[in-house]
């Protein structure tokens, strides 16, 4: 009969190990959480994950008003990186963030400003979020994707979307980058050329 | 504490320490001249902004051409959030990125988001370096580029003239640690 002490300490290190697996299983799920009734959550912990590259669409270039306005900063999970480097395209549960600011106080007709730097444009205010989520089943009919709004405007932004529809988003994705896994990697260096850092 | 209690503690000392991410910044690395080794791993840092300076509206050659994607790490961001200044041993680093080439005289790109600008190649790295005892001269800053052109970068850097860099920042930023924060929402909020 094994000693009570040497039983509850096996116990123990199973718990240890137990708790090890489930955290292990955790980072590997997608960063998408859905509501009971479709809706999704607003991701959390975006800002953690990999800067991918920010187009900048102002205003003022865009007849007083972009669709997405005015720069979008992208971005997507290390580990979600890493595959679509490997593999050309992006595993299940994948989510991209697209998050907005304004520009910071343009002084010329085109939005820009001088500052020490040079001219050009500067991140103002947090201005939104957008979201893709990869999943093939409950985004089949788009390509796989889901396309959510969380709101083009100031924080706080709201906190779940649901999915936007197809003439909104993901038409525009189906037209343009179908054959990109639904992602504009040409504007987003490292996706387009590799994180050669690392 | 029983024994086993404390077995069970180590246990659970251990696997925390075992699964908590990184934690405590790494800091710059000099090389035995001074000269600092090209900072590694920074793209997984937090990105805090990136102006943009394109080229067709300086004249053909902006100082720093054109995107400027600014990254810094979570536990300096934390303390400069708390603080309001950067603690020893801060590194940023900024990461340029042309535009992509567009048809209008700005040089802007139509795209199927909107007019605007777009990132293209990578195209250098600027860094600079909070060490008060070392960069004593320039407000406690040492600032290094590792070449404005795609990469490869160079891997390692000596420090920049003070008319290169630090000048600038000293005329305009010293009151805020030398850093631009007026570009930066994240240093301007304290949100996650």
């Amino acid at each position: 009969m094994m000693p009570k002490y040497l039983f509850s300490l096996i116990a123990g290190v199973g718990v240890v190990a137990t708790s090890w697996f489930v955290l292990a299983a955790q980072t590997q799920q997608s960063a998408a959480v859905f509501n009971p009734d479709g809706t999704m959550q607003l991701p959390t912990g975006f800002r953690k994950w990999v800067f991918v590259g920010a187009p900048l669409t102002p205003n003022a270039l865009n007849n007083g008003k972009a669709n997405f306005p005015e720069y979008h900063h992208v971005y997507i999970e290390q580990r979600n990186v890493d595959a679509y480097l490997k593999t050309g395209e992006f595993p299940e549960g994948t989510v991209i963030v697209k998050e907005l600011t304004r520009v910071l106080n343009p002084t010329f007709p085109d939005g820009s400003r001088t500052e020490p730097s040079g001219r050009g444009y500067f991140n103002g205010e947090y201005n939104g979020m957008d979201v893709t989520v990869k999943d093939s089943k409950r985004f089949a009919a788009t390509n796989g994707w889901g396309f959510f709004n969380f709101g083009h405007h100031p924080l706080p932004y709201a906190e779940s979307a649901k999915e936007a529809s197809v003439a909104e988003c993901a038409g525009c994705h189906i037209a343009y980058v179908a054959k990109t896994d639904m992602t504009w990697v040409q504007f987003y260096p490292i996706l387009r050329d590799g994180d050669k850092t690392k | 504490m029983t024994y086993l209690a404390r077995i069970t503690l180590g246990l659970l000392v251990m696997a925390a320490t075992a699964v908590s991410p990184q934690s405590g910044s790494k800091g710059p690395v000099f090389a035995k001249d001074g000269s600092l080794v090209l900072p590694a791993g920074f793209r997984s840092w937090v990105f805090i902004g990136g102006p943009i300076t394109p080229n067709k509206l300086n004249d053909g050659t902006a100082p720093f051409p054109e995107f400027h994607s600014v990254y810094i790490e979570r536990e300096n961001l934390r303390y400069y959030q708390k603080n309001g200044k950067f603690p020893e041993g801060t590194v940023m680093v900024k990461e340029l990125a042309l535009a992509q080439v567009g048809e209008h005289p700005d040089g802007s790109l139509d795209s199927a988001s909107g007019r605007g600008y777009f990132p293209s190649t990578l195209n250098g790295l600027d860094v600079m370096v909070k060490d008060s005892k070392r960069f004593a001269g320039t407000n406690d800053w040492g600032f290094f580029t590792f070449g404005h052109h795609a990469e490869p970068y160079e891997t390692v850097a000596k420090e920049s003239s003070i008319s290169q860099c630090a000048y600038c920042h000293i005329a305009s930023v010293a009151k805020t640690d030398m850093v631009w924060v007026q570009y930066y929402p994240l240093l301007k909020t304290k949100i996650d």
